[in-house]
């Protein structure tokens, strides 16, 4: 009789051990995440098949926005602002100490009590530190510096933290992620978890593993480079959703989910897409 | 004198609808527009997601309409219905949008693709591949 009131004890506590274990993905927000529909190599696979040639092409020609990587070399070593500074200034002339930096970004950072971007953190930088003005957020110039400094990480696998303060926003990162928009009432993650690897007309559905680790890039549609947020704002729109301002809180909640979901992939920008 | 003259205006405008109006429903000129909707991007996109006869680049996201279809006859009309005004009252996690719910189409328009999605057991009426991908 008191063997077996332990074991049940012991049931127990292994169930709730369980149970917690499988909330941890969810914990507190109610989210039930939906199974990865696709692996990522049967993705790859399928990525060649739809879009190979695309990439093959691209691969000869060059890539469009190697030329606004390169203008943000350049602009790195540019004196701008009241301080009389360059991000060189503090960074090393070719970036040196920003080696593999942008791999853990975004982050958190307790002085703006949120996620900081490596987009934020060039403006931060610029007016913080050099006394020279923001950047528009998208202009040719923000871009730039974004893609130079994201390639001093090219090759280094993603590694951003979601622990102790960053959690919240992680969280708050999915929600957004999971919820319905639009006159369409979509979700991200209903296209790019449940259905990924799915035709959508002539789209393949991409896995959101494989979001992060490739903007800005340029991307055809678009004739231009762009940032991850960009398309953020294209996706909204095509769910009939209102986009939201370029590196608003949920946006760089959402940028962090996200690159989350890539951790372990190296850094490959810029990236090209159809 | 005037009103008589309005009145008689007035019955020539309706005679002449009443002569159009069955003549189109005849031709099966809903399930025309129906199949319209059914391709127009910005209206139903239906072929975003599923495959439906005559298109070029059909998705797999959603069963295949042409195959499900066997399944449906006039009788399953009003479930039908049912199904592309709000798809979440039978796969409540659905992804298809609702399209009468979130009003992207019109009752009319749902009623012509449910004519349309009718006519593809109906080979008389609408044979597969018989339509470009492009509406008209
Ligand atoms: C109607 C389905 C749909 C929804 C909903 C949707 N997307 Fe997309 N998304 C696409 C398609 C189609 C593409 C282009 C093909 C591809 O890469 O998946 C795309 C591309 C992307 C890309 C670029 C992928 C790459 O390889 O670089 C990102 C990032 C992205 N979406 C994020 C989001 C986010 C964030 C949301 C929610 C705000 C969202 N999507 C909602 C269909 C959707
Ligand atoms: C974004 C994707 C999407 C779009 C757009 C879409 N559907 Fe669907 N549809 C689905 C999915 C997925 C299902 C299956 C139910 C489920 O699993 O959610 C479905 C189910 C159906 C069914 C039931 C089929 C059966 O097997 O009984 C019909 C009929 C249908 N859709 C018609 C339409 C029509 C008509 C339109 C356009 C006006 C449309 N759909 C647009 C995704 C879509």
């Amino acid at each position: 009789m008191r063997r077996c009131f332990y074991f049940f004890i012991l049931v127990f506590a292994a169930g709730a051990v369980a149970a917690g274990g499988a909330f941890a993905g969810g914990a507190g927000s109610g989210i039930k995440e939906y199974k990865q529909n696709i692996s990522t190599r049967e993705y790859e696979k399928r990525y060649n098949a739809v879009y190979g040639k695309f990439t093959e092409q691209m691969a000869q020609q060059g890539n469009p926005a190697d030329f606004v990587l390169d203008d943000g070399k350049d602009l790195f070593k540019k004196v701008d602002g009241s301080a009389g500074k360059s991000c060189a200034s503090c960074h090393g002339e070719n970036g040196e100490k920003l080696k593999g930096v942008a791999a853990t970004y975004p982050k958190y950072d307790p002085s703006i009590k949120g996620i900081n971007t490596v987009a934020l953190q060039i403006n931060r930088c610029r007016k913080d530190n050099m006394g020279a003005p923001e950047l528009k957020y998208e202009s040719h110039d923000q871009l730039a510096l974004e893609l130079y400094v994201k390639s001093l990480s090219n090759g280094v696998p993603i590694k951003v933290s979601i622990d102790g303060p960053a959690r919240p926003f992680y969280k708050a990162g999915e929600a957004y992620y999971y919820k319905r928009q639009g006159q369409l009432n979509m979700s991200c993650a209903i296209c790019h978890v449940k259905y990924a690897g799915h035709m959508i007309r002539a789209n393949l559905l991409s896995n959101n593993r494989h979001h992060a680790d490739h903007w800005p890039g340029y991307r055809l549609k678009w004739g231009k480079t762009g940032s991850l947020q960009k398309r953020f704002k294209g996706c909204n729109k095509k769910v009939r959703a209102k986009p939201l301002p370029f590196q608003c809180e949920t946006y760089r909640d959402l940028e962090l989910y996200l690159t989350y979901q890539a951790n372990g992939l190296p850094v490959e920008v810029p990236g090209f897409r159809m | 004198m005037r009103t008589s003259k309005i009145a008689a205006l007035g019955l020539t405008f309706a005679f002449l609808t009443f002569l159009t109006l069955p003549t189109a429903v005849l031709a099966g000129g809903s399930a025309e527009a129906g199949k319209k909707v059914v391709d127009t991007k910005k209206l139903g996109n239906c072929a975003a997601c599923h495959v439906v006869p005559g298109m070029e680049f059909p998705g797999d996201v959603g069963p295949n309409l042409i195959e499900a279809m066997k399944n449906y006859s006039e009788k399953d009309r009003e479930m039908l219905r049912e199904r592309v005004w709000d798809e979440r009252k039978f796969m409540p996690d659905t992804i298809m949008p609702p399209f009468g719910a979130n009003k992207i189409l019109t009752s009319q328009q749902i009623d012509d693709v449910v004519d349309y999605l009718l006519s593809l057991n109906d080979k008389k009426i609408l044979k597969g591949g018989e339509h470009d991908g492009a509406g008209r």
